[in-house]
């Protein structure tokens, strides 16, 4: 426990034992029968414990923690009120009992009066300093440094004054006068802070003009008291410490005084605070709306709502261009037939999309038409620099009901407004990005896994692929497929459309593949086993019917190679022409076979549509099968590459390995879209039989 | 893209002028998709400015091929340039839809 701690925990009894010295002092020398039997006490006793009491009392108020909470002005003076009105009620009660007593049985005695008195002035003591402190929270409420540095001076310069009587300074005649009166003067500076009075509302404002008024009683009732005692003869109690009684009386009445008038006359001025207040409050609640992730429509309503009660209107509505959520609008006190009319009458006047102030409508042949209950009205679009959402219509009943003021505030308001609605639809087009975004990386991870990672390989033939998505996730895929007897079955397509849909049927295509070509255990013959491609084709189109939207569709090419018999069959679903290299002629050409693309015809008759190709390769035979993003590539002047410019390079390169010729075809395509971006998937697949075949029974 | 109608009592005649391709597609098929096209005998498209089409253009014409059969409506496109024949071709649509090579031939049929 520190030094200033053990002080004041000795402060409290330290008081009380001086009033009781003081009571004892007070008792012996209104007695003077006690006075002979227990000696009369040295005046300096008595002096010294009432200076011991004041001083007590004043420190132990002092020490206690500030009884301003928050901002709550009027439950500090409420609070002060009770307690000092007791005080005071009570002193009145005892001196009325005395008086009764003294009325009853009329005595000489001093005694029982001078308890009183010790009684009252303690009682008095004890509200003085409770108000002082009181008005110390207010002085300093929210106050400078050098405020709080011209308190504390303040209490120096009073708590001097308790020493004039005890050391017998008692500046008497001229230099009382000038001491006095500078401290009294310090105190009605100190008066002048009033700070706290702009922190109350108008309802606040005349509780706190009644309780001020309630605290001049009270310290009226304990002055009118001590001015009719000191006269009484029977008052035989030295006088109190004058000097500092008077001041703080002074400096408590002086500032309850002033803090009375000042809020008396900011009685008027009450109503533009509290409109200032609820316009921030509005505000305040706007913003915090947003940081919620409200809706639009919340947004809205809290707008109309703020405005209405901070413009104080009559009646209003606020209408949107485009209807949010099913939300529209607002009214209030109006009919919609009402609202119609006056905004068709402002269009006519071209003013329905600007801001408009009218304070007087019925000097306006078109609103008197209208005969409106009104006669006030502002317009307040709500727009930002992009677009305009809507319009507020604020309406009030009395001519020059809104101000410019009222234009701001509403501006204000609408402008936050928009700003929200604006906030909220960038997070929620980003959230929805985000959406998509990571829907994306998912179907582009799916279709990856789509895609065979290791080609075929064997010693008839070559393969070489290629695979290019345009965007995240494109329509093209193939595979393949090894079916015994020494045949491969390879796929090739393009789903119409990209994205997670295309992606989806890419699957699709892939499971059809797979179930389709499993051995058929009821199959008659070796032919039958698998399906011929032109089967295939017609099983799969069935298959897709009813999972394919009606604009969408697939193009495939399925090959099926048989190099035990050293020849293939291949069925064309609208793809792009297999272009091929025939070593025996010497010739590079297009198969170019009819064949209808999948998901067209949605029933039976698609088989009409499909043909089987059959060919007996040739070793050093090139096939090239690719989508459509190949031929379709976009050069410099937005023109096609071309099947015949494939061709061109196939002619070139039949010789090379199927590696060889890819990289070719690729370099060519390259060289012709150079600085062009890629608008379709592009998948390539070149397969050279090998020149050399091996023995097929070997 | 650029599309512009002409119609007679029995046919409607579209003009399309530029690239079909996904995003202009879409106004074909709001075209398209009116119902007062199926009270037409014949649908005719002019195909001479139609640079290039897509598979979204396609799949427009393929989502309405049914619907038009089905009231009796005949498709029938002409003028059409070489590449965008290509395309009808290889996709075997030449098999299901009427492309003529001129516009007398079209009103004829």
């Amino acid at each position: 426990m520190s030094l200033r701690q053990k002080l004041q925990a000795v402060i409290l009894p330290l008081t009380i034992l001086s009033w009781l010295v003081l009571l004892y002092c007070t008792l012996l020398t209104a007695s003077p029968e006690l006075a002979t039997q227990l000696g009369r006490p040295a005046p300096w006793l008595t002096l010294v414990s009432q200076a011991l009491f004041a001083a007590g009392v004043f420190l132990y108020q002092r020490n206690r923690p500030d009884p301003l909470r928050g901002t709550d002005f009027t439950g500090l003076l409420r609070r002060l009120l009770l307690g000092p009105g007791i005080l005071a009620s009570v002193c009145v009660g005892l001196h009325l009992l005395e008086r009764f007593i003294q009325a009853e049985a009329p005595t000489n005695d001093r005694v029982f009066f001078a308890v009183i008195y010790t009684i009252n002035l303690a009682l008095f003591i004890v509200f003085l300093a409770s108000t002082n402190y009181t008005w110390r929270s207010l002085v300093l409420f929210r106050a400078p440094t050098h405020l709080r540095r011209e308190w504390l001076w303040f209490e120096l310069l009073l708590g001097g004054t308790l020493l004039f009587r005890l050391l017998n300074w008692a500046p008497t005649g001229l230099l009382a006068y000038p001491v006095m009166g500078g401290l009294a003067l310090f105190g009605i500076y100190l008066s002048g802070n009033q700070k706290w009075v702009a922190y109350l509302n108008r309802r606040q404002k005349w509780e706190v003009v009644l309780l001020q008024a309630g605290l001049l009683l009270c310290m009226g009732v304990f002055v009118v008291y001590f001015l009719r005692i000191e006269h009484d003869p029977k008052l035989v109690a030295p006088a109190p410490q004058h000097a500092f009684l008077m001041l703080t009386v002074f400096f408590a009445a002086f500032y309850s005084l002033v803090g009375l008038l000042v809020t008396f006359f900011n009685l008027p001025t009450a109503g533009v605070f509290e409109q200032k207040r609820e316009e921030i409050l509005s505000l305040q609640r706007l913003t915090q709306l947003i940081q919620k992730g409200q809706t639009e429509k919340e947004i809205y309503s809290t707008l109309f709502d703020s405005a209405v009660q901070t413009v104080g209107a009559d009646a209003a509505w606020l209408t949107l261009d485009t209807p949010t959520d099913g939300y529209s609008g607002k009214y209030f006190n109006i009919e919609q037939e009402q609202s119609a009319a006056i905004h068709s009458l402002l269009t006519d006047y071209n003013l329905g999309h600007i801001e408009y102030l009218n304070n007087d409508l019925d000097n306006s042949s078109g609103f008197r038409s209208l005969k409106l209950p009104f006669s006030s009205m502002i317009v307040m679009p709500l727009r930002s620099t992009k677009r305009r959402y809507g319009s507020l219509y604020m309406l009030k009943d009395q001519r020059h009901g809104f101000d410019r003021e009222n234009l701001g505030i509403l501006q204000t308001f609408t402008s936050q407004t928009v700003l929200s609605i604006e906030n909220l639809q960038l997070l929620q087009a980003s959230i929805e990005n985000e959406r998509v975004q990571e829907e994306l990386k998912i179907a582009s991870a799916v279709q990856d896994s789509l895609i065979p990672k290791t080609l075929p390989t064997d010693n008839w033939f070559e393969i070489s692929s290629f695979a290019l998505a345009a965007k995240e996730v494109g329509g093209d895929f193939y595979d393949f497929l090894h079916l015994p007897g020494r045949r491969l079955a390879i796929l090739v397509g393009d789903v119409s459309g990209k994205g997670v849909t295309a992606a989806f049927h890419v699957a699709q295509m892939k499971g059809i593949f797979h179930a389709l070509m499993q051995e058929n255990p009821l199959a008659r013959n070796d032919r039958e086993k698998f399906p011929v491609p032109s089967r295939f084709m017609s099983q799969a189109n069935t298959a897709l019917i009813h999972c394919l939207e009606k604009s969408s569709f697939i193009t495939a090419s399925l090959y099926i190679i048989d190099y035990e018999h050293g020849g293939f069959v291949f069925a064309r679903a609208g793809h792009c022409h297999t272009l091929y290299y025939h070593s025996i002629k010497e010739e590079v050409s297009y198969f170019r076979t009819a064949g209808l693309g999948l998901g067209i015809i949605r029933n039976d008759s698609y088989e009409k549509h499909i043909k089987n190709q059959f060919y007996d390769y040739n070793p050093g035979d090139v096939m090239v099968v690719y989508t459509d993003g190949i031929v379709e590539a976009r050069g410099e002047n937005k023109e096609e590459y071309g099947e015949e410019r494939l061709q061109r390079v196939l002619e070139r390169t039949y010789y090379l390995e199927a590696e060889e010729i890819k990289q070719h075809i690729l370099s060519d395509l390259a060289e012709f879209s150079y600085g062009q971006p890629v608008h379709d998937d592009q998948t390539l697949l070149v397969i050279k039989f090998k020149a050399v075949q091996p023995d097929p029974h070997s | 893209m650029k599309i512009t109608q002409q119609a007679t009592d029995t046919s409607l005649t579209l003009n399309l002028d530029g690239e079909l391709d996904a995003s202009s597609s879409v106004i074909l098929d709001t075209e398209l998709s009116k119902s007062e096209v199926l009270d037409y005998q014949k649908i005719l498209i002019d195909c001479q400015r139609l640079n290039y089409i897509s598979s979204a253009g396609l799949g427009v014409f393929i989502s309405h091929l049914q619907r038009l059969q089905d009231a009796n409506v005949k498709l029938i496109f002409y003028n059409m340039q070489e590449k965008v024949h290509n395309v009808f071709e290889i996709l075997g649509l030449d098999s299901l839809m009427t492309i003529v090579p001129t516009q007398a031939e079209a009103v004829a049929i």
